[in-house]
């Protein structure tokens, strides 16, 4: 054999090994980086609360960076980790209600979901179990506190790789050299980036008296996609804050006056909207995981307050006819049957006369520009957006656990919104879960619930009004055994 | 026989891949960049007048996804503050992709140009709480024109026009293909933000700061036929005109002396129609039968199409007296022989403005232009402008504000001495104000929706059309309720 001859043998075996190492490294890297899969619940339930919607792959952050986040920057949160926001974990999980996980680009993300936002517990005693109530309002939630310990943390100085990739070796018990140096950096940096971006557009919060837990600024929220100038807006349009919603029973409701303003009259337009909300764009949106959430929401139920507590039967049916002279035509016939002349449809806010705020945020400006939002996707692009003038009148299912009332919620109990406004608390403790059954409502005039300090709410400050659904045609005339029985009957809802 | 080429094999191949590779980038190419896949039907007539495509997408076009990301790439350039293209006034029925008047159309890509529309549809509420009525044909005194324009150059302008940066924004919104994603990174972009620049020159009038803003609901459109189509260099006159209603055409009558535009510096509506067809194409139709079709479709369209009724409750009985006073007083212009025909200058006596921007040279060029392209009209009168067409008062009730520069928010306020009709007032507020009719130009809401008209800046002025402002206050009263029945 030559010298020349034994050195090509030489190079073919180096360019041989090199060919297979490239494979050998490109499959490996396609093992890491390629899967985009999202864990998967059978139970409907169970993938309301924690299946994704696609919004990870577009939001999410980063597992570990999420988990390790409040030990970053304790300072910034008002108690001990998630729970002081609101979050929920059932025992044994890793994350709240309403967080779903995706394997994406390499590494497991978490966004919220649905369920975030529509999900609560109710302790029935204070020393009861809190029962976990699946599409009823996240009344402890504050999201408005999320949005803003996200964006601090993540934009303070802490927030580096040499502080945060050790938290998350030592929580996740030891990383790859692959995570440490390379996934866990770039996705620290990516993820400031993502928030920097979001900032800006989400600035109107910074602007905003505090939410308190429990409610949102639905329609502020969908202008900052449009990067509005929020401070050049008319102040009026400014406050659209508004509590979460129950979300039960929606196949009978499709074709009502959907929204508190009644802006959309179709569930899945409505159902779509929202999912944008957890980050969900046309383009990552997973339509199959949304169905199986809609196909639940459109026949679950409330649990029934009579599984808890007890009703006066007597006085109900006492109360069921005042019921059906009075409220039937707008609220339906009772909590499972939606009938009735008016039921979905607007009340004019001349007539209701409750907070205009959350009326005035969503624009006519905004509706026509949400029918080119979606573009993207013809066939589900929005096309029954509208600008409306009043607040929708909406069916009662569940209304035990749709406290505090009003579409703002700034009135705790059903006992104080049939009191006329002057008579309604001013001001309320919001976010406590034990319920009082006597005044249908939670316990609000406790500023603190073992031990958590809950927030005090406002109704004298813009956005927060409690006036209006009074007057004799919303019951706040009547003598007070009339009101007591009024109660009882809507226990049965 | 010896073969032909001699050739090595490995040409053979190149020269073979070469040609597959070319046709199928030749194919490509063509169904990316050129293919017309055609304008979108309709089977209503109001709907193709407001969506449908002239065909102004081949040159005038914006690509879809640059015209959607700019509003939210360019917050700050907005006229108002406000969300999107709503912003600008635009008429917009919820629940539709794009405003009226702007069609989509796939010319390899989708792109988004306008279309007659956007100027001559209506809208006006009762109240500020109502949804808006819209009324085809009827004036848009709502958009916001020049606003439009500086935006788009504006934009291009900026330095943040760059593919970085509207790509980041697409790709929140749009799920496009490899191919869509290099043609917008690499050609699109670069070539719209080329071509709305190179725009800066023909709208350096619109920047002039010694000229007052079109405002809402008017525009300078004969400087824009000559900076545009004959491609004049800037001069000095600025004449705002507000946007025509282009209903019931049929009344303009050439044999009987009738011209169009306000001026009277047009034959005829199909002339008028081409050519507001041609300013809104930016260049000559692609394929002349297909657009002079849809030119005889729209002159029928608009010939036929009715006046709006007047649609709050009208005394009778005033009314029936206002038409004495009207006959006595109005008729002699407005409902005779002289309608529809030039009154000088000198009687009229409103803003000369309008007629300094066009002339006899103007519409010679003009007209060889379009003949240029092959296409036969009447076209521009070519002669000296002397003075401002008696208008055909058909649906005057939503025409406000009134005079040809909209000088005048009411039909009441024209009714009055020049020198009391208001100074200062907002217009593209669509709240309709039935007692002065007209629509409301005064107030909180009229100054967040509008944009001011001050009478005492150049091409605004309000004097002139002084008749019947000496009549005794029952005989205005009786006259406005009149002119509600046109």
């Amino acid at each position: 054999m030559s010298p020349s001859a034994s050195s090509c043998v030489l190079c073919r075996t180096l360019l041989w090994s090199l060919l297979v190492l490239l494979v050998l490294f490109a499959f490996g890297a396609a093992i890491r980086f390629l899967p985009d899969r999202p864990v998967t619940y059978d139970d409907p339930v169970e993938h309301f609360k924690y299946g994704s919607t696609g919004g990870e792959r577009n939001m999410g952050f980063p597992y570990w960076i999420f988990q390790v986040l409040p030990e970053v920057c304790p300072d910034l949160l008002p108690g001990k980790g998630y729970p002081s926001l609101g979050f929920i974990f059932e025992p044994g999980r890793d994350l709240p209600v309403g967080m779903s996980k995706r394997r994406h680009l390499g590494i497991d993300r978490v966004f919220l979901n649905c369920a975030v936002c529509h999900t609560a517990t109710v302790r029935t005693a204070p020393d009861a179990k809190p029962m976990l109530v699946s599409g009823m309002p996240a009344n402890q939630l504050n999201l408005m506190g999320f949005q803003k310990f996200v964006q601090a943390c993540v934009n303070d100085r802490r927030f580096t790789p040499s502080q945060v990739v050790p938290r998350i070796a030592e929580k996740a018990g030891g990383l790859g050299l692959l995570d440490t140096h390379v996934i866990y950096p770039v996705g620290i940096h990516l993820m400031r980036d993502g928030v920097a971006g979001l900032t800006g557009r989400l600035r109107f919060i910074h602007l905003q008296a505090d939410w308190g837990p429990g409610r949102v600024d639905t329609f502020n929220s969908a202008k900052a996609i449009f990067g509005v100038p929020f401070e050049k807006l008319s102040p009026e349009e400014l406050v659209g804050v508004a509590d979460f919603p129950a979300i039960w029973n929606q196949a009978k409701k499709q074709d009502m006056q959907l929204h508190w303003d009644g802006n959309n009259s179709r569930v899945e337009e409505r159902n779509l909207s929202a999912a944008f909300g957890t980050g969900a764009t046309p383009k990552l949106i997973d339509h199959a995981a949304i169905a199986r959430i809609e196909a639940w929401i459109a026949t679950a139920e409330p649990p029934a307050f009579d599984r808890h507590f007890p009703v006066d039967r007597a006085l109900a049916d006492r109360g069921a006819r005042i019921y059906m002279q009075r409220c039937a035509a707008c609220h339906g016939k009772s909590g499972s049957d939606f009938s009735g002349a008016e039921v979905g449809k607007l009340t004019p806010i001349a007539a209701i006369g409750t907070d205009r705020g959350r009326l005035d945020s969503y624009t006519l400006e905004l509706a026509q520009n949400q029918g080119m939002l979606y573009s993207a996707d013809p066939e589900r692009r929005f096309r029954h957006f509208r600008k409306t003038y009043g607040y929708a009148n909406a069916p009662l299912d569940g209304l035990w656990l749709r406290a505090p009332y009003l579409h703002n919620g700034s009135v705790p109990t059903v006992w104080d919104l049939l009191q006329p406004a002057s008579k309604r608390p001013k001001s309320f403790y919001r976010g406590n879960d034990l319920y009082d059954p006597k005044h249908l409502g939670f316990v609000a005039d406790q500023p603190a619930s073992q031990g958590t300090p809950l927030f005090a709410f406002d109704t004298r400050i813009p956005g927060n009004g409690n006036a209006g659904h009074e007057g004799a045609a919303y019951g706040t005339t009547l003598p007070d055994a009339d009101k007591w029985a009024l109660l009882e009957y809507l226990k049965t809802f | 026989m010896k073969t032909l080429c001699r050739c090595p094999r490995w040409l053979k191949i190149t020269a073979l891949v070469v040609l597959i590779l070319g046709v199928v980038l030749g194919y490509v190419g063509w169904d990316r960049f050129l293919r017309d896949h055609g304008a979108t039907q309709f089977d209503n007539p109001d709907d193709r007048f407001k969506y449908g495509s002239m065909g102004a997408e081949n040159d005038a076009g914006i690509p879809y996804w640059i015209f959607y990301v700019l509003p939210r790439v360019f917050p700050d350039k907005l006229p108002k503050p406000g969300v999107g293209y709503a912003s600008f006034g635009v008429v917009w029925e919820q629940g539709q992709e794009l405003p009226v008047g702007f069609s989509k159309r796939r010319i390899g890509f989708d792109r988004v140009a306008n279309t007659c529309a956007a100027c001559h549809v209506a809208s006006y509420r009762s109240r500020p709480d109502e949804t808006p009525t819209l009324v085809v044909t009827g004036p848009n005194h709502t958009l916001d024109l020049e606003a439009f324009f500086r935006f788009l150059v504006d934009c291009a302008k900026d330095p943040r026009f760059n593919a970085d940066t509207l790509m980041a924004e697409i790709n929140l919104a749009a799920d496009l293909d490899f191919i869509d994603r290099m043609a917008y990174r690499y050609l699109i972009i670069p070539i719209t933000k080329k071509r709305l620049t190179e725009r800066e020159s023909q709208f350096e009038w619109i920047y002039r700061s010694d000229f007052p803003e079109w405002g809402r609901g008017r525009d300078d459109a004969m400087n824009l036929t000559k900076y545009f189509m004959i491609r004049w260099p800037m001069d000095d006159t600025f004449g705002p005109t507000d946007m025509p209603s282009v209903w019931n055409l049929k009344k303009y009558q050439h044999e009987k002396g009738h011209r169009m535009n306000f001026a009277g510096d047009s034959h005829d509506v199909y002339s008028v129609v081409i050519d507001s067809a041609l300013g809104l194409m930016g260049a000559a139709p692609k394929d002349t039968d297909d657009f002079l079709a849809h030119i005889d479709w729209l002159v029928d369209y608009l010939k036929n199409t009715p006046p709006p009724k007047y649609p709050f409750p009208i005394d009778a009985t005033r009314a029936a007296r206002g038409k004495d006073v009207f006959d006595a007083n109005c008729a002699v212009c407005h409902a005779s022989a002289l309608t529809g025909t030039i009154i000088p200058l000198s009687e009229i006596g409103t803003d000369r403005g309008r007629i300094d921007t066009w002339g006899k040279q103007a519409a010679i060029e003009a007209n060889q232009v379009v003949s240029d392209m092959g296409i036969e009209r009447r076209g521009l009168v070519e002669a000296p402008l002397t003075g401002y067409v008696a208008q055909f008062l058909d649906g005057i009730w939503l025409r406000a504000p009134y005079l040809h520069n909209g000088s005048v928010p009411t039909l009441a306020d024209l009714l009055t001495p020049p020198a009391q009709r208001p100074q200062l007032f907002w217009r593209g507020y669509d709240v309709y104000d039935p007692v002065r009719v007209g629509f409301v130009v005064q107030g909180a809401a009229a100054e967040r929706a509008g944009t001011p008209l001050d009478t005492r800046l150049r091409g605004n002025g309000n004097q002139g059309h002084d008749f019947g402002t000496g009549l005794p206050d029952a005989d205005k009263s009786a006259l406005l309720e009149y002119l509600k029945t046109f």
